[in-house]
């Protein structure tokens, strides 16, 4: 019983997290920005709702149920992987967004990648 | 019907404000990066559901979602700096 | 092109399988077989691309609890510590945010030292590596693009953002 309180209260924290992101990626000045908020969804936005899950999982295995190891192994695998994957995706798509042309409306404090221009 | 379904609930309307920016987005970089933020509060949403229902196969659905969502990232990200 | 060494072709062999047997968790003789020979096809392919320098390096206990360390204990609290800091931005009225794109240095030599504080800095909100560049010396320099840029030379800067990260990478892959 008191797994099952553990659980609620890491998607709790997922939530508000979740929330912060989307109101971020809503509010932001430029795409940059944007993606900074777009991280914190990917981040504790997911893993709030995936601890959480394993938490629930394990109650379901103490509790007696078979597929409560299915469920562990495969939430286990669903984070793991997003842990891997979410930095290449937003390194990529930055870069690929200062290539493409995209910059903010008010200017950047420095820029660094700009001032060593190079191709590769 | 426990909290699970309440929280899931509230994920999948996170992703539906996250649409908007979808629709609105200046530039190509800014639908990509919401896009692939609808992906990833789907794919929360999912996982909340399975533990609801208690089927294995939403699991699988969301590692799908996941890997496809990053593929489909890196795709464009390489479109749009001309090297695919 | 580089050709695929043993070393590699067996650790991505290894990988392979283990995905593929905690995804069908079944331990049926025809299963088993499928799912090696696929993944012998798949890391005859991918390995090159998988491994670049020596594979076994983790199963030293010393880079491998460094490595549990890191990711247990260290890493979380700065995600945390970011991730509010970074929400505390979004749900401001006022919107403080000052940013802007700086050039930092590294301490790591290895290729997979280098990957990993880069991924490690993309994963932390307010902070994502946009390019890695070695200079003359070999020294290799992030270009970060970062939410409220601090004043300061480029190693304080580094220091602001890579905070204890850049020497629990150094345990793990120095």
């Amino acid at each position: 019983m008191i797994l099952r309180y553990v659980s609620d209260a890491f998607v709790v924290i997922g939530i508000f997290f979740a929330f912060a992101g989307t109101v971020g990626l809503l509010r932001m000045p430029d795409a940059f920005c944007r993606m900074q908020s777009s991280t914190n969804i990917s981040t504790l936005g997911l893993y709030g709702a995936v601890i959480g899950g394993l938490v629930k999982a394990i109650s379901m295995i103490v509790e007696g149920y078979e597929l409560g190891w299915t469920m562990l192994i495969k939430i286990a695998l669903i984070g793991l992987f997003s842990i891997l994957a979410n930095p290449i995706g937003g390194h990529s798509i930055a870069k690929a967004a200062y290539k493409h042309g995209v910059r903010p409306e008010k200017e950047f404090v420095c820029d660094a990648y700009g001032e060593d221009e190079f191709d590769d | 019907m426990t909290e699970l379904t309440v929280f899931a609930a509230i994920y999948v309307l996170l992703a539906l404000l996250c649409m908007i920016r979808v629709a609105k987005g200046p530039s190509v970089v800014d639908r990509a990066v919401a896009a692939d933020s609808v992906d990833i509060l789907t794919d929360v949403a999912l996982v909340l559901f399975a533990l609801e229902s208690g089927r294995g196969i939403y699991l699988d659905i969301a590692l799908v979602t996941a890997i496809l969502g990053f593929m489909s990232m890196v795709c464009v990200a390489r479109y749009l700096e001309g090297r695919l | 092109m580089k050709k695929t060494s043993f070393g590699a072709w067996l650790a991505t062999f290894v990988v392979c399988a283990a995905f593929w047997m905690l995804i069908t968790l079944s331990l049926d003789p025809q299963m088993l077989i499928a799912g090696a020979a696929v993944s012998a096809l798949v890391a005859l392919f991918a390995g090159r691309f998988f491994i670049h320098e020596s594979p076994f390096r983790l199963l030293n206990p010393k880079h491998l609890f460094a490595l549990l360390g890191y990711v247990l204990v260290v890493f979380p609290i700065e995600l945390l510590k970011a991730n509010l800091d970074v929400a505390k931005r979004a749900l401001n009225p006022a919107l403080p945010i000052n940013p802007g794109i700086v050039k930092v240095p590294s301490e790591m030599k290895s290729e997979y030292g280098q990957a990993m504080l880069a991924n490690s800095i993309t994963l932390t909100p307010g902070t994502i590596t946009m390019d890695v560049a070695e200079d003359e010396q070999g020294k290799a320099w992030y270009y970060i693009h970062w939410i409220d840029v601090a004043e300061g030379t480029a190693e304080q800067q580094g220091d602001a953002i890579k905070g204890t990260l850049e020497k629990w990478v150094g345990r793990i892959f120095e």
